[in-house]
């Protein structure tokens, strides 16, 4: 997104607006219709074997541009790492590629490439912006959402599989319908609950409705690349999307109840567990009670005496049923909760010296049980119906709830359907559910959908390509950009469905495409002709974001933990109370700290430093494309911050261990971070340097070169 | 402002923050380079929409919600009507901890009309009450929700949803900066915590992120990554920095002398400024000691405000454009219970900052340019909660903003007899960004940024300027 002609059908489609507006262009839009796969375009001299270069190439031929330079191995081998990965090549692996001279020496590559574990941790990432993920609720208090993690790691290794994209589709918009047995399933509809959530909102129906709004716009953004979001309030001011189609596809998701604790445990789990904890019980079962009627007259004494000095009100919300609680009074048990808390020192300071040693010794017999306790059974955010009975959606006049209209049925954008006429569609209910969300789904996995695929052939072309054929990836409709090879784009999504939606299949015909291995350097012919490389004449430079930063810090400095998945890390710079959200724990095991950053733990309220200042985008709203920004602030945090000085250090320690006499050490550590050797002159300049500076200063320099955060 | 290509360009090419354009553009084309294909510093100062009265903003954020039947709203039917019930004919009333139903608790504070213009405020405030005739008091201010962080949203980014840009962010986007040394929206926190929240109510939304509020704290790392590492000597960082530029122009050289990779060069020789220059901003050991008195430095209880107010007067007089204080911890104003010592405490703290912040700004002729604006994120309520505190209240509440074109002197709205809801000249968050950004030369219906499809603004659908209140 960054050259600016690249943007110039954005700026042409803008500024045509009111030709737009007239029914019949509206009506004929290319993205309204579904693809055919077009033919591949012959050229004058032999045939590109890669059709995305025939595409390309005709293209070319059509204003005199021949083909860019190949990029060298060093700079391919780089390139491609990082952007299947998001880590930085070894030296090892740099050598294999630059001495394989076998034909299909790129080929083996990018196949390692793609069955690494770590592509799922790239490419979940881009996934991840566009789902809004985070790891708290927001608003006030800011909550952990101790399970957002198993989303997170359920995008990861669906990457990984490479399962079909209509499988991810159906899973995550509904899965529980679909899949009702399958926890990965279960786990993918957190999908639509992962935007921020005031959950102690003083109106509860205002509440789900704004989680409703939530998760139509972003199933439409993110499936679709359509902004129906506009269409909530009134009739779509630029778009054939009418405050109707909004209210319709909202129904698909009106019966849904949104939970936080879906059971996701296997069937075969759930009964062990069942078994473990009967046995526990049994074992324990007079020791528990010996030490409750003990125990528990103290802990009720101490919390009423607690609770006695709290203001009224605040008595009153706690004695009233969990259930019927107004939000006033949740907050306000928020606020006090710590203040009525009973801690076993409180409770063991109040017992008589008697039942203290009695205590002390049931305790000790009770522990020697621990061994035979089961784990907790694994709970997820998610969707649920409990009927095949829906319950009616209205129109909502401005978008207020207080302005019920006409009652809704669910049913998909009329310009999407044929004629253009607002039909219901077909729902078939199921045992437990109204079959809606199911509906939906099959009908945006479909490969008759004229956007789906296309939507997402264009944001793997994107990220690979640094810009998409359609420049606005969530925005296909009249005012998104044009694209700049239509007929590519159609090609693309047609062969994606060929692929059986396979995503790693389309990867792989995108890198192994010579437009792909072209170097970015720029020719005076390509300059003159595709200054703003729209016609992808070369390759874009392209920085790192903000994770595969932090990561390659880590790995060239061999502080990289490889581990994968589970709960996110709090980092201890990130556990402080910030505002109404309280501090959290820091993650206890500082091994944990140096993993990928796919794993921080991700404040609303509190953003990693490290990250924000190298555009790590607002997590509250689809983020399609994430800004490249050049700031000082990105040159502090290279020179300054704790995980650049402290790469630096375990940099220069890692030479020392690695490489033998100082040349060779000098060279080890362009290797790492630049993916060559250094020139002559570069070496001097070391020399020259190391004279008077110590290593980790040598070190920390590298971090802050622009090959070192550039991939040509 | 702003035509398409202008805006596309801005935001697809960063250089910020602060890089300076001089530096930047001789760079650039010592190295020949098209002028197209340079890099646009996304916060060198724009041209308005028009011609501006307020070219920076002080924007004193009161979180936790004031009481402005305790402050700036005086209620005699409220005295008269205390311990007694709502009256039937205000019909049903929405708080946050359902305080409808409780008796009516008169303002225990005198108040007193001061100055020319005749302006009533309450004992609370004897400094302010010298400058009364500098503010524009909105009365009739209004909200959407009870409930702190929406209301902290909103009164910020023009929505109780979380996650849109902040009227800081907006206006650095609009306007860019004249000091390309620091953030242009700086951000001055209490130190006894965040507003409830957090740092979304700064944030940049969906804006680039160089537009969001920076942090900025006193001593010698006053931004984050500002100090160079433990055991690193200025000279040792200077050596460090001339190995990176001389290795990063060769590099660029071989690489047709991309605009970008400039940008970036550029970029390290303006954090190594930036290192001496913030340091010194936050130095108040040069202020005479009797500009220190004035706000309160030396005095226990107003030392900690006065010090951010004078930082403030600092860094708008060094041309940044947006600053941000808040007054009170998380909890801040939130006078549930024992609302007379609440208030007291922070109205003590703060009422001679920030009369001496007025007088200062008066005083050096940068109060004409500078909008200075106070106010939480509501009001409180007539009803008592308990028997010493009031709810929130975002039916009715007090704002007000002086300098900066503001017609001073003037107050503007009301609410009912008894302080509950506004009813006349009422003025939401968005009516309020609007008048603040046209008197910043900008009309927020065309302030827009394209997200998702969407021509984004400030004050999203609605938004009319209170003409009341211009100069």
């Amino acid at each position: 997104m960054y050259r600016l002609a690249g943007w110039a059908g954005v700026v042409l489609a803008s500024l045509c607006l009111p030709l737009v507006a007239c029914a019949t262009d509206a009506d004929h839009h290319w993205a309204w219709k579904k693809p055919q796969r077009p033919a591949v375009p012959t050229l004058s001299g032999p045939t590109p074997s890669n059709p995305i270069d025939a595409f390309i190439r005709a293209k070319w031929e059509a204003v005199g541009l021949t083909p860019a330079p190949r990029a060298s191995r060093e700079q391919l081998i780089r390139r491609v790492t990082y952007d299947l990965t998001g880590l930085p090549p070894t030296p090892e692996e740099i050598d294999a590629f630059v001495n394989d001279r076998s034909p299909d020496a790129w080929a083996k590559v990018v196949d390692r490439l793609l069955a690494s574990p770590h592509y799922g941790e790239r490419w979940g990432r881009h996934w991840l912006d566009l789902a809004r993920y985070a790891d708290t609720n927001g608003y006030e208090f800011d909550e952990p959402r101790p399970d957002a993690w198993r989303y997170r790691d359920y995008v990861i290794r669906s990457f990984n599989s490479d399962k079909p994209f209509d499988r991810f589709i159906l899973e995550q918009i509904a899965g529980d319908e679909a899949f009702p047995t399958d926890p990965e399933a279960l786990i993918a509809t957190g999908f639509h609950l992962l935007g921020p959530d005031m959950t102690d909102s003083s109106d509860q129906a205002q509440r789900r409705y704004n989680t409703l709004s939530d998760m139509t716009d972003t199933t439409a953004l993110v499936f679709l690349g359509l902004t129906l979001t506009c269409a909530r309030c009134h009739d779509h001011k630029f778009e054939p999307l009418s405050q109707l189609d909004y209210f319709r596809f909202m129904a698909f998701f009106t019966p849904a109840a949104f939970r936080r604790d879906l059971s996701v445990a296997t069937a075969e789990e759930v009964q062990q567990f069942q078994r473990q904890q009967e046995i526990y019980q049994d074992l324990t079962k007079t020791l528990r009670a010996a030490i409750d009627a003990i125990e528990e007259p103290h802990r009720q004494r101490i919390y009423e005496a607690k609770l006695a000095k709290l203001p009224a009100d605040a008595q009153a919300a706690y004695r009233t049923p969990r259930e019927k609680r107004t939000g006033g009074q949740l907050e306000l048990i928020a606020e006090t909760e710590r203040q009525v808390q009973v801690s076993e020192a409180e409770i063991a300071k109040a017992l008589s010296p008697a039942e203290k040693s009695r205590i002390d010794e049931l305790k000790d017999q009770l522990k020697a049980f621990d061994a035979k306790k089961p784990a907790p059974l694994p709970t997820a955010m998610g969707l649920k119906e409990g009927s095949p009975q829906p319950p009616k959606t209205y129109l909502l006049e401005r978008g207020e709830l207080a302005n019920k209209r006409d009652e809704v049925e669910p049913g998909f954008p009329a310009i999407l359907l044929p004629g253009h006429q607002p039909t219901p569609a077909t729902i078939t209910p199921l045992p437990t559910s109204t079959g809606r969300r199911w509906a939906l789904a099959q009908w945006i996995a479909s490969p008759d959908n004229p956007l789906t695929a296309r939507v997402i052939v264009n944001r793997l072309w994107q990220h690979h390509f640094g810009r998409g054929i359609v420049a606005t990836p969530n925005d296909f409709g009249l005012r998104g950009a044009t694209p700049t090879h239509p007929e590519l784009l159609d090609w693309l999504a047609c062969e994606l469905i060929e692929q059986k939606w396979s995503l790693k299949a389309l990867h792989r015909l995108m890198l192994l495409s010579e437009t792909y291995q072209q170097s970015t350097i720029v020719t005076a012919e390509a300059r003159e002709r595709d200054p703003g490389n729209t016609l992808f004449s070369r390759m874009s430079r392209r920085r790192l974001e903000a994770e595969a930063v932090r990561d390659a810090l880590l790995a060239i400095s061999g502080q990289l933990n490889r581990k994968m998945g589970g709960p996110g890390v709090v980092l201890p710079a990130n556990a402080r109370a910030a505002g109404g959200a309280r501090a959290i724990a820091a993650t206890p095991d500082a091994r944990e700290y140096t993993r990928r950053s796919i794993y921080l733990f991700s404040r609303r309220n509190l953003r990693d430093n490290f990250l924000q200042a190298f555009d790590f985008p607002d997590t509250n709203l689809s983020c399609p494309q994430r800004e490249r920004s050049t700031t000082a602030p990105q040159a502090l945090a290279l020179l300054n911050s704790p995980e650049a000085v402290t790469a630096a250090q375990r940099l220069a320690n890692r030479l020392q261990q690695e490489a033998k006499t100082r040349k060779e050490q000098i060279v080890l550590a362009y290797r790492l971070t630049l993916g060559r050797s250094p020139t002559a002159q570069e070496k001097d300049r070391v020399a020259a340097f190391l004279q008077d500076s110590p290593w980790s200063e040598f070190c920390r320099a590298l971090f802050s070169l622009n090959e070192f955060l550039y991939l040509d | 402002m702003l035509p398409p290509v202008v805006d596309r360009r801005r935001f697809l090419r960063h250089a910020g923050f602060g890089l300076g354009s001089i530096a930047l553009a001789s760079l650039l084309h010592d190295d020949g380079l098209l002028a197209s294909d340079a890099p646009v510093d996304p916060l060198a100062p724009q041209k308005p929409h028009f011609e501006a009265k307020a070219k920076r903003v002080i924007f004193l954020f009161m979180s936790g919600g004031p009481s402005h039947v305790d402050t700036f709203d005086p209620k005699p039917e409220l005295t008269r009507l205390h311990g007694q019930l709502l009256p039937a004919s205000f019909g049903p009333v929405k708080t946050r901890r359902g305080v409808d139903k409780n008796k009516l608790l008169a303002s225990r504070r005198q108040f007193r009309k001061y100055g020319q213009s005749g302006i009533e405020l309450s004992d609370w405030f004897p400094h302010l009450a010298r400058c009364v005739d500098d503010l524009c008091v909105l009365r009739g201010c209004y909200g959407d929700s009870v409930t702190h962080p929406e209301s902290v949203y909103l009164m910020n980014t023009g929505s109780v949803l979380m996650g849109r840009p902040s009227l800081g962010a907006w206006v650095s986007y609009g306007l860019g900066t004249e000091n390309r040394n620091m953030p242009a929206f700086i951000v001055l926190p209490d130190p006894g915590g965040w507003v409830k929240g957090g740092s979304p109510a700064w944030g940049g939304g969906f804006l680039p992120t160089v537009y969001q509020g920076t942090v900025v704290k006193g001593g010698s790392a006053p931004i984050e990554h500002l100090a160079n590492p433990p055991g690193i000597s200025p000279t040792q960082q200077r050596k460090t920095l001339d190995f990176i530029a001389e290795s990063n122009r060769e590099h660029l050289a071989s690489r047709d002398n991309d605009s970008e990779l400039a940008a970036r060069i550029a970029a390290y020789e303006l954090a190594f400024r930036m290192q001496a220059h913030a340091p010194e901003l936050v130095d108040l050991s040069k202020e005479t000691v009797a500009t220190q008195r004035l706000y309160g430095l030396d005095q226990k209880e107003t030392a900690e405000f006065g010090t951010r107010c004078l930082l403030a007067r600092r860094m708008i007089e060094r041309g940044v454009r947006f600053v941000q204080l808040y007054c009170g911890d998380t909890n801040g104003w939130d006078g549930h219970s024992n609302l007379e010592e609440n208030h007291g405490k922070l109205a003590r703290a703060s009422d001679q900052p920030i009369a001496a912040l007025l007088t200062d700004l008066k005083q050096r002729g940068l109060l004409k340019e500078t909008l200075v604006i106070w106010g939480g994120e509501f009001g409180r309520t007539p009803m008592s909660e308990g028997t010493s505190g009031r709810d929130h209240n975002p039916h009715g509440f007090t704002l007000w903003m002086a300098g900066g074109g503001v017609k001073g002197g003037v107050v503007i709205g009301s609410t009912d007899d008894i302080g509950l809801r506004a009813v006349t000249g009422k003025a939401h968050a968005h009516d309020i960004h609007a008048t603040i950004l046209h008197l910043l030369g900008l009309n927020h219906k065309k302030l827009t940024f394209r997200h998702n499809g969407r021509n984004e603004r400030l004050t999203d659908n609605g938004g009319e300027v209170i003409y009341e209140a211009l100069a």
